[in-house]
């Protein structure tokens, strides 16, 4: 907008009648998207006192997580004790960056979908590739990798390194 | 002027002509130029370079146009320009948060941009090419864009019915029909409030003093210690009854009036005095209440400040009225005669009639009247001189005046029609129509509802809208209810789109019908979608649990979920009762393709349970999520009594999809070959190690009785 300004001067200076309508213009005041933050958060899991800006993916990732993957991937479930600990193998906490990181998107939507044994992991964690689509599997995968500790770095794609101006 | 000067310029005319051509120029290339720069173009070259950097280029630009770029679904009512700057909206490439906007990609919802527009969820000015004009309100154009916290409002103003994507939405509905919104004002798609207690027979109930008290604060408050300062009938989070902005002269004459509801006396019920003369001398007579009193399961629908390690909680249910100070609150005679029979003082609410012997009833009214009290309660409640007259007649303006008759029923007091603004329309409305007073906030229509909604004085002076106590995100659910409140559809062409609720009702018949209204079944279960979500669906009951099973369950519930806290009460219940239950709903509540009777368990053989179990335990590893024996997880139910609890029909179909049969299941469902559930069921079947059905004498001495109240 502030481009248009020294136009705008000669223009109305030019064409009062013109000013009316410049007039109409209101500038912009408060971006509501800064003002009411983001679609949804998430407090972290580490620092109760932070919250995790999500997108309308993550959030609904953040949905069928605490219906589905709650009671084994996280300390604590909705109906109080986690079920963490009747697991063996222990399954990783769902924002375990260390260990979940590392592992690509491809992989996780795979044992989702597949099932531990599948991959050769543990029978403990079952398929879900016919309870949920693959479009809310992503979206956990989303969330996951939101609430991440460390945070996740989404790996360099291949041409990035032309990216860098805009 | 001399002759030979005729014809002939002036330097400063020259000037003036040269200047005025110039000026003129200028002026004729202004339009052009402003053209070219205009803010769509901007965006629309940018978008080119931000292509040219990236390795993607062709495929970004395969459908690039310099002009303006629209969606126009004429069926819709929707022509938007958005595409036009917003130009990477459809390229999957641009996900990423590092794709500076506008060129970002949107997320992948459920509508497709190119079929549904922008603007029917997002709102803002579709045809509009700058951004401002776009996004925000301008003299011409009041509907903004919708911030994105409160995008779910917009789900809402097609989707009558909630969606699970949208547990904002959902949150806020809930909150609109369980503060009773609708007393007052008129809104769309939501469930029938049930409204406050009807208080045409509250003279017998409770003094004036009390009225008094809970008119001038009619919450619990919990202070910084956790002490309930104030006595009332809800938790700090959720208020039912709100604050009313209420002077002392008012509250005089409220409570006049009220106290002196006589409309339709209670029948008093005598407790047998040889029961009383025995247990009144005995020293354990409160706590042996107490035992009872939780047994029973009080706390599955009513709170109780309960102090415990220094810590004082509220622990309970909020389908009834808070309990912890309410032997400072009723009469005696009111409330055994309410225990014994609810339906004597009110003949429509929600409380079960528990099948009292005197003796617990004596203990527990007891326990309630001595245990269950404040004696500070009404410390701070001025002497109040006789009912006049007078009083009476102004509290009966004030009832209606106040609103207290549209959520409250009074025998000869109608409710004012209207009595709020109607709301249906309210999350289309523009800033202009909206009256904001001298608050110093935003003037646009989300700050608004959180401003009346947080302090309805704020916004208007005169409002008689009482005070609710928010907590920030029930604040923002509600607003975002009410913003899908968007009316009607602006036209028939619209209409179409609109997705309609289910009204769901569950009608018993037959002798079923009184035992379901006698113990208030649909207060905490749900049938065919109706009735409450505190315990499981059982809109399938019949298949899925044998007819023995539930008649046993009903006399004396256990808990089947190893992290669930049984919140079933001891109801008591006859044993004509029970089975009368148990037949009907082992016979009329099922799924109609899952027939209990279609699989026979003579077929299954030991060699089909053994192979069941290594399934269970070695393939499937159902060990993770439920319990056999000692071990297991705590995820599913606990299956060591599977044999006596579950139909086989009904674990072959919950094996073959446990969606279909309970939509929000958490098991999975898997490639289970029709052999591998014969088996398992064949095993399943095998387990019934189950609790032998208890008398009720011996039921008293479970467990459950030994540990705190409620959860």
């Amino acid at each position: 907008m502030k481009l248009n300004i020294p136009m705008m001067a000669l223009f109305a200076a030019s064409v009062p009648g013109l000013l009316v309508l410049s007039g109409c213009k209101k500038a912009a005041a408060v971006n509501p998207e800064v003002a009411f933050g983001a679609y949804d958060t998430e407090p972290d899991w580490n620092d109760s006192t932070k919250l995790v800006k999500l997108g309308y993916q993550e959030s609904q990732g953040k949905r069928v997580f605490y219906q589905y993957c709650v009671w084994c991937h996280a300390d604590a479930s909705p109906a109080g004790p986690s079920n963490r600990s009747n697991v063996t193998p222990m399954p990783p906490l769902m924002n375990d960056g260390e260990k979940l990181n590392g592992e690509s998107d491809e992989y996780l939507q795979n044992i989702i979908t597949l099932g531990g044994s599948a991959l050769g992991r543990s029978a403990m964690m079952p398929p879900y590739g016919k309870t949920l689509s693959p479009g809310e599997i992503t979206a956990v995968i989303a969330f996951t990798r939101a609430v991440a500790q460390p945070a996740y770095q989404k790996p360099g794609r291949p041409g990035s390194q032309y990216t860098g101006k805009q | 002027m001399p002759a030979e000067g005729m014809g002939k310029l002036s330097d400063k005319l020259r000037l003036t002509f040269a200047l005025s051509t110039v000026v003129c120029v200028l002026v004729l290339a202004i339009s052009p130029v402003k053209d070219f720069r205009a803010e769509w173009k901007l965006y629309k070259r940018s978008f080119v370079k931000y292509a040219q950097g990236r390795p993607d280029t062709k495929k970004l630009l395969a459908d690039y146009s310099p002009s303006i770029d629209q969606v126009w679904l004429p069926g819709m009512n929707v022509t938007d320009r958005c595409t036009t700057c917003h130009q990477g909206i459809t390229q999957s490439s641009l996900a990423d948060a590092s794709v500076p906007q506008p060129f970002r990609a949107h997320p992948p919802v459920p509508h497709n941009v190119r079929q549904w527009g922008c603007t029917i969820c997002h709102r803002g000015q579709g045809p509009a090419t700058e951004v401002a004009e776009a996004h925000e309100t301008t003299l011409a154009w009041e509907q903004p864009i919708l911030p994105a916290h409160f995008l779910q409002a917009s789900c809402g103003s097609c989707h009558q019915a909630d969606l699970k994507e949208t547990p904002q939405l959902a949150r806020g509905r809930e909150l609109l029909t369980y503060l009773n919104c609708q007393g007052c004002h008129k809104l769309n798609n939501l469930d029938r409030p049930t409204l406050g207690p009807d208080l045409s027979s509250v003279g017998y109930k409770v003094t004036r003093e009390w009225i008094y008290k809970w008119l001038k604060e009619p919450r619990t408050i919990l202070d910084k210690d956790g002490n309930v300062t104030a006595n009332g009938y809800e938790n700090e989070d959720e208020p039912r009854m709100p604050k009313f902005r209420l002077k002392e002269e008012e509250i005089r004459a409220l409570s006049a009036f009220l106290s002196v509801q006589k409309a339709r006396p209670f029948e008093k019920y005598k407790i047998n005095p040889a029961v009383v003369a025995a247990w009144s001398r005995r020293p354990d007579l409160l706590a042996q209440g107490q035992v009872r009193f939780r047994l029973m399961m009080c706390t599955t629908c009513h709170s109780l400040a309960v102090t415990r390690a220094g810590e004082t909680k509220m622990i309970g249910g909020d389908i009834g009225p808070e309990l912890t100070k309410v032997g400072s609150k009723v009469n005696k005679e009111w409330l055994i005669a309410w225990l014994w029979n609810p339906k004597s003082y009110l003949e429509h609410n929600n409380m079960p009639r528990y099948g009292w012997s005197d003796e617990d009833l004596y203990k527990v009214s007891q326990y309630v009247l001595n245990k269950l009290t404040d004696s500070d309660l009404l410390t701070n409640v001025p002497q109040l001189e006789a009912v006049t007259d007078e009083e009476v007649k102004t509290g009966k303006r004030l009832f209606v005046d106040k609103g207290c008759s549209s959520c409250h029923a009074l025998h000869g007091v109608a409710p004012q029609k209207d009595f709020g603004p109607d709301l249906t329309a309210l999350g289309a409305k523009n800033a202009s129509e909206l009256e904001f007073s001298k608050a110093k906030i935003e003037h646009n229509l989300v700050s608004y509802i959180q401003a009346k909604l947080q302090d309805p004085v704020s916004v208007n002076p005169a409002a008689r809208m009482p005070q609710y106590n928010w907590v920030q995100a029930d604040l923002d659910a509600v607003t975002a209810a009410l913003l899908s409140q968007t009316g009607p559809a602006p036209t028939s062409a619209l209409q179409h789109l609109v997705v309609p609720k289910k009204e769901a009702t569950f009608q018993p018949v037959g002798a079923f019908a009184q035992v379901y209204e006698r113990y208030k079944c649909y207060a905490c279960h749900r049938f065919n979608g109706y009735g409450g979500t505190l315990a499981p669906d059982l809109s399938y009951e019949g298949s899925r649990a044998q007819k023995k099973w539930i008649a046993d369950f009903l006399k004396n519930p256990q808990t089947i979920r190893p992290t669930l806290i049984l919140r079933m009460p001891q109801f008591n219940m006859s044993d004509k009762d029970a089975s009368i239950a148990a037949e009907y709903l082992s016979m009329a509540v099922q799924k109609a393709d899952v027939d209990p009777e279609s699989v026979d368990v003579r077929q299954f053989n030991p060699a089909m349970m053994s192979l069941g179990k290594q399934l269970y335990e070695v393939k499937y590893q159902c060990q993770s999520c439920h319990t056999i024996g000692g071990s297991g997880g705590y995820v599913g139910p606990n299956l060591n009594n599977a044999g006596n609890w579950l139909t086989p029909a009904w674990i072959e179909a919950w094996l073959r999809n446990p969606q279909a049969l309970q939509s929000d299941a958490i098991e999975p469902r898997r490639n289970v070959t029709e052999d591998e559930i014969r088996v398992l069921t064949a095993y399943l079947m095998t387990l019934k190690t189950g609790i032998k059905p208890q008398t009720t004498a011996s039921a008293v001495r479970t467990p459950i009785a030994g540990q705190g109240a409620g959860r």
